[in-house]
């Protein structure tokens, strides 16, 4: 047989002495291989744009596939979106109140001194006589504060508040008939700002406001 | 309408149009497939799997060059990931070709179309590379350049493939007629 005489082939001497009869083998066997016929072909071809639609990632633009995948920034704003839906919680009116309050209550300390200063803190306590002192502390220094709140008309030129000789701590002494009152302080006479600590109450038409009670167990 | 046409068209979205780019070369690539792993229903999976992927890879086409040959790039490609993973699948079966040679009828796996069963079970025999290069040589007729740009290897390794598979392809179809299977 031929091939049994072929010697080991150098690199350059690489040519098929069969190929004709091989060549000739290969065609006749693909020539008798059946075609399919065009229903079986039109089924490939949907069960192949059929599986792409669920292909997870590829490079074809602007096919149905591509558009049933949402783009990335789709999920950035999603997640944009819960971050701040639970940050706020806007189905707590009472959390989202507090964030306000707060929110107040810390541009005020920024725009007053370094914000690593302990916050505005307020205390009321009841003295005798049916009087109540409030005292008020903030984080630096301002010119003048005054107690407004639903027993002096909310103006702010009734009741000023006295400072202390640290310089920050500031109060009053008010009588108040037993109840519940609300109450703010104003610094510098347009600054609103009240405890954040303190009870508070939803906005009555003068911004935010904390609540105090007076004596109402002694009330007749 | 030519295959670049197709291409632009199913790139925007047109499904008819890569449905005829399917009708047109799906026959070569089966027949293609069906000798390269010498089953029908093994064959269709692997074309069927082939043309999702140029289908997701369409984007990539460069139009340059000829679709035909891109396709036969992932069809190449697909052939030998198959044979890969069938080889791991039946490594655990005891291969015994005396029995096989000399079974009565030929195995069901090698049958019953038209074609000649006697080159199909031939050039099963074949190593996969082998088989490859001589397919692509005579009968997709490619030259080693484009042999060597579809599968990457070089034309000298190319040609000595061509060559081997080609004596042992010749002995194997001889003793077959020999013993008259």
């Amino acid at each position: 047989m031929a091939a049994d005489d072929l010697t080991f082939p150098r690199p350059d001497d690489l040519d098929d002495v069969h190929a004709t009869f091989i060549a000739s083998q290969l065609r006749a066997s693909y020539d008798a291989t059946p075609a399919h016929d065009a229903t079986h072909v039109a089924r490939v071809s949907r069960a192949v744009l059929a599986a792409a639609m669920h292909a997870p990632s590829g490079d074809l633009a602007a096919t149905p596939r591509s558009r049933g995948v949402r783009p990335r920034w789709w999920w950035g704003a999603a997640a944009a979106a819960l971050f701040m839906t639970v940050l706020t919680r806007p189905w707590r009116p009472d959390v989202a109140q507090r964030h306000a309050d707060s929110a107040l209550t810390s541009s005020a300390s920024d725009s007053m001194g370094p914000t690593n200063e302990p916050i505005v803190s307020g205390r009321t306590s009841e003295e005798e006589g049916g009087t109540v002192r409030f005292e008020f502390t903030l984080p630096a220094t301002a010119r003048a504060v005054s107690l407004v709140g639903d027993f002096n008309g909310w103006d702010a030129g009734v009741t000023p508040m006295v400072r202390d000789r640290s310089g920050r701590t500031w109060s009053a002494r008010i009588p108040l008939e037993p109840g519940r009152h609300e109450y703010a302080f104003v610094v510098d006479g347009q600054r609103w700002v009240v405890d954040p600590l303190a009870p508070q109450v939803p906005d009555a038409g003068f911004g935010p406001t904390n609540a105090v009670v007076v004596d109402i167990e002694g009330t007749p | 309408m030519t295959d670049a046409e197709l291409v632009v068209r199913t790139r925007a979205g047109d499904p008819d149009a890569f449905g005829t780019l399917v009708a047109r070369h799906y026959d070569a690539c089966w027949r293609f497939a069906y000798h390269m792993l010498g089953e029908r229903a093994d064959a269709e999976d692997v074309v069927q799997d082939s043309f999702l992927r140029a289908y997701l890879a369409i984007g990539r086409y460069d139009e340059r060059d000829q679709f035909r040959g891109w396709l036969f790039r992932i069809l190449t490609n697909q052939c030998r990931n198959f044979l890969t993973s069938r080889g791991r699948r039946t490594k655990r079966f005891v291969q015994d070709e005396i029995a096989i040679e000399s079974a009565a009828a030929p195995p069901a796996a090698h049958a019953s179309g038209m074609e000649d069963a006697a080159v199909v079970r031939a050039l099963a025999q074949l190593d996969p590379l082998q088989r490859e290069a001589l397919l692509l040589k005579y009968a997709e007729e490619l030259e080693y350049s484009e042999m060597s740009a579809m599968t990457g290897a070089g034309e000298s390794a190319l040609k000595m493939r061509v060559k081997r598979g080609s004596e042992r392809l010749r002995a194997l179809l001889a003793d077959a007629k020999d013993r008259g299977v």
